[in-house]
């Protein structure tokens, strides 16, 4: 261990740059880990939906410059031709529920927002006001705290006009479930004439894979005289017949699915808006992935080269430990333990600049057990890039013929 | 032409450290040039968004109301909204007013199945602020957007599934079900031009657009674009847009409607970077993060470079030794040192560069996807959407910079030796 430490003192011009390397190299990679930890931990929380075997239906109406466009249509016809719509789609065999919404289906850029209290408790931060038809919990599989099923809830919803479900944790700051109050009444906005019954509590239902916010939320049966301004028809299909489910329907769209003047324009499955909704994310997670891949390259070719140069230099002195009985393992591991010596040196020294970084907050905020996991896990990861550097070097360190080296001199 | 061939003769000393020394670097510039076409796609011109640097968007308007205390409704704005705060500006070339996204809508020809296209609803001046290439036929007139009448550019692809050919102007196909005459064909557009980018274009006076309102009729489907007669009259153009935004509050006050308006018009780099419509985007914070990257970009590999530089140049000590002998200076040998690094550094950087292009076509689709795009259709790219004269000013600035970075410092050590000592090869 003395031996190493002299080593490294008298070659310490290099080993700077080296150590220099590693230092920012350690760094970059914790906040990568870091903010990769947080993303996972992020994307692990229950989702409280479901949205395999859904689809999103796209429908417009006809316009005056169609020679199919019926005019003048009363309120009341437009809104029954939306429910006959929805009934037509319901019947096909495959389907096994449709829900009409507005700013409430998943992976969604638009919402509405609210503010509920119940006596002295107010909600805080953004409430997500979701309003549907009643099978919308079945299209999406929302769950109630007390095992209620999608089917339950939807005729919890269908059963009561008044009332909501309402996700678990809205009032938990103040240590209250929502559980506890199923049946009581919140005010809407704060005003007095506007109390809403709980009809159930909900397992909290995510925004989006990658999004914390928004999970409080509620939801509410969508007046049919908001038919005409929902936009998010959105039907489940049963898993053993979800087979061309789209390509069926739009062949099929204009023989049975044109209703007045509303026709289907496209059929996208969740999954391809979930993809593009989370493009930001994904994109994001490729970027720093990539660039953790950049750095640990970098830190092998350094390695590499340094290591090279090295025992290129000292194959004189690689040949007299040889001829003094240095096995040619002890070789290896010496030249070895150099490079992750220099590592564990400078580890320290990055994790109190790691630490300060995390105090500053860029990527969430300080987590011990998250911090010691991410310098971990950099620390194992620069200690394999050390020794896939140094290995090719000290192998030929190893197989060095003492006679050979020594003649050279 | 001396110094290049001494810089050949030198790599070849060393193989190992010469390819690890163009490998690091050539990593370095094709990550960083990708880094650098990411941005680019976003912000450099290329038809038919080619003045983007002209360009200024209100895609999204903010309006408050005086019994809702902080609560704002964002978004799109009505047609009436539009023009009264934009449309009626006098100080841009042209402004045009479209509706947000471009939506799938069914087409086809009587009696035939129809195909989905992405089917954007603009006005006439569209045409003046995008410029499209038409391979047939013209963009539909303002007599037309009048009127109201059922006509639509289409893409040449769009085309050709629909008609087998792209001289089909005049010709008529069904579009939702109504039936449309075709204006004129353009080339196709990538889903990169966000605010270009659709498959049939058609006035928006032919549809319902209009109809579809909120907020008292101030809000609603549409956003602007604003065309700059140059750059230098984004000031006076926003102070126009402030007085026509105040006008308009003044007209609502009794009703209690005020936008407020964000610092709004954007001009194309903020834009881009604009997540949602309730806040402003921060153009300094997005400049300082693509610096930060680019910093560690260049830094990590050129540590790595100057520990070989300095290694190989540890060879050489007792050459510079003899050169400093015969009176060469040092900032000569330094100079010599650095143009010779540079162009190892400048060909692995041609490497690293022609990578990155090669990566971009290949990846195209991963790579530059868009985020919240309404078009599940993939982004098509081509070499003058990727290359910019500032691309090739950008990778040759970086390569620069990693060169003096990475020889700089092991150069000028090298020519600090005592030449005793390194005429004797003893290095310190």
């Amino acid at each position: 261990m003395k031996k190493l430490f002299t080593q490294i003192r008298n070659e310490w011009r290099s080993n700077l740059w080296l150590m220099a390397e590693m230092l920012i190299v350690s760094v970059v990679m914790w906040y990568i880990a870091d903010s990769l930890y947080y993303t996972t931990e992020t994307y692990n929380i229950p989702r409280g939906f479901n949205i395999d075997h859904t689809y999103k239906i796209g429908f417009d109406k006809l316009t005056d410059k169609s020679p199919d466009f019926i005019a003048d249509q009363s309120e009341e016809d437009q809104i029954a031709d939306i429910q006959e719509f929805m009934d037509r789609i319901r019947r096909r065999p495959e389907v096994m529920a449709v829900s009409l919404s507005m700013n409430s289906h998943p992976y969604n850029g638009s919402n509405s927002g609210c503010s509920l209290t119940y006596d002295t408790l107010e909600t805080r931060g953004y409430v997500v006001h979701r309003r549907a038809t009643p099978e919308f919990p079945i299209v999406f599989q929302y769950h109630g705290t007390q095992g209620e099923t999608p089917e339950k809830l939807a005729q919890l919803l269908n059963d009561n006009n008044g009332g909501m479900l309402v996700s678990d944790n809205l009032f938990k700051r103040y240590g209250r479930s929502i559980t506890s109050l199923v049946g009581e009444s919140l005010l809407w906005d704060g005003d007095s004439a506007s109390a809403i019954q709980i009809l159930a509590a909900l397992e909290p239902v995510k925004y989006a894979d990658f999004h914390r916010w928004a999970t409080q939320s509620i939801l509410k049966k969508l007046n049919p005289a908001l038919y005409n301004w929902a936009s998010e028809l959105c039907v489940r299909v049963h898993a053993d017949k979800d087979v061309d489910f789209a390509e069926n329907l739009l062949a099929d769209s204009e023989k049975h699915f044109r209703v007045g003047n509303l026709y289907i324009t496209s059929v996208t499955p969740f999954s391809k808006i979930r993809e593009s909704f989370q493009r930001g994310f994904t994109n994001d997670l490729r970027n720093s992935i990539t660039g953790m891949i950049f750095l640990m390259v970098n830190i092998f070719l350094g390695l590499l080269g340094t290591f090279w140069f090295r025992t290129q230099q000292r194959t004189s002195e690689i040949a007299i430990r040889r001829v003094n009985g240095a096995t040619r393992r002890s070789i290896f591991r010496r030249l070895i333990g150099e490079g992750l010596l220099l590592l564990t040196i400078v580890t320290p020294v990055a994790a109190i600049i790691d630490i300060n970084l995390a105090l500053t907050e860029i990527v969430s905020w300080l987590e011990w057990p998250r911090m010691i996991v991410s310098v971990i896990a950099v620390y194992i990861i620069m200690a394999l890039m050390i020794v896939g550097g140094i290995y090719f070097p000290a192998r030929k360190a190893m197989n060095t013929d003492p006679a050979e080296a020594l003649h050279d001199e | 032409m001396d110094i290049i061939k001494q810089a050949f003769v030198q790599m070849r000393t060393q193989p190992l450290i010469s390819a690890i020394t163009v490998i690091g670097t050539a990593l370095a510039i094709f990550l960083i040039m990708i880094v650098v076409m990411l941005q680019e796609v976003l912000v450099e011109p290329y038809a038919p968004e080619s003045n983007r640097d002209r360009f200024l968007h209100v895609q999204y308007m903010s309006i408050f109301h005086k019994d809702w205390g902080d609560n704002s409704s964002n978004g799109p704005m009505s047609w009436d909204t539009a023009k009264d705060c934009f449309k009626s500006m006098t100080t841009p070339e042209a402004v045009t007013v479209y509706v947000v996204n471009e939506e799938a809508q069914p087409l086809q020809l009587p009696g035939q199945p129809s195909i989905s296209a992405d089917v954007r609803k603009t006005d006439a001046d569209y045409f003046r602020v995008f410029d499209f290439s038409f391979i047939d036929g013209k963009p539909f007139d303002q007599a037309t957007f009048d009127a109201g009448l059922p006509v639509a550019v289409i893409s040449e692809s769009i085309a050709r599934t629909l008609f087998g050919t792209t001289e089909v102007t005049g010709r008529e196909f069904l579009l939702s079900h109504a039936p449309y005459r075709v204006a004129g064909v353009v080339k196709d557009v990538s889903t990169l031009a966000t605010q270009a980018y659709a498959q049939v274009w058609i006035p928006f006076s032919s549809t319902a657009a209009c109809d579809y309102t909120w907020c008292d009729s101030h809000m609603g489907n549409f956003s602007v674009t604003i065309l700059a007669h140059d750059r230098n009259d984004f000031s006076q153009i926003r102070e126009e847009a402030d007085r026509l935004l105040n006008a308009w509050n003044a007209a609502h006050e009794e009703a209690g409607w005020y936008f407020v308006s964000r610092n709004r018009p954007y001009d194309q780099e903020k834009f881009v970077i604009s997540e949602g419509a309730n806040n402003e985007p921060d153009v300094d914070a997005a400049r300082r993060s693509r610096l930060i990257v680019y910093i560690i970009l260049l830094i990590v590999p050129a540590i790595n470079l100057s520990s070989m530089t300095q290694s190989r140049l540890r060879q050489r000590i007792s050459e510079i030794g003899v050169r400093r002998a015969f009176g060469a200076t040092r900032s000569g040998i330094i100079g010599q040192l650095i143009v010779e690094n540079f162009a190892v550094t400048l060909i692995a950087g041609i490497l690293g560069f022609l990578l990155s292009i090669c990566f971009a076509f290949i990846f195209s689709n991963s790579l530059f996807s868009l985020e919240y795009a309404q078009t599940l259709n993939p982004p098509h790219i081509n070499l003058t959407i990727l290359l910019h004269p500032s691309t090739f000013m950008m990778a040759l600035l970086f390569c620069f910079i990693l060169n003096l970075l990475s020889s700089g410092i092991p150069a000028w050590r090298a020519s600090r030796t005592n030449v005793v000592d390194a005429i004797n090869n003893h290095s310190k």
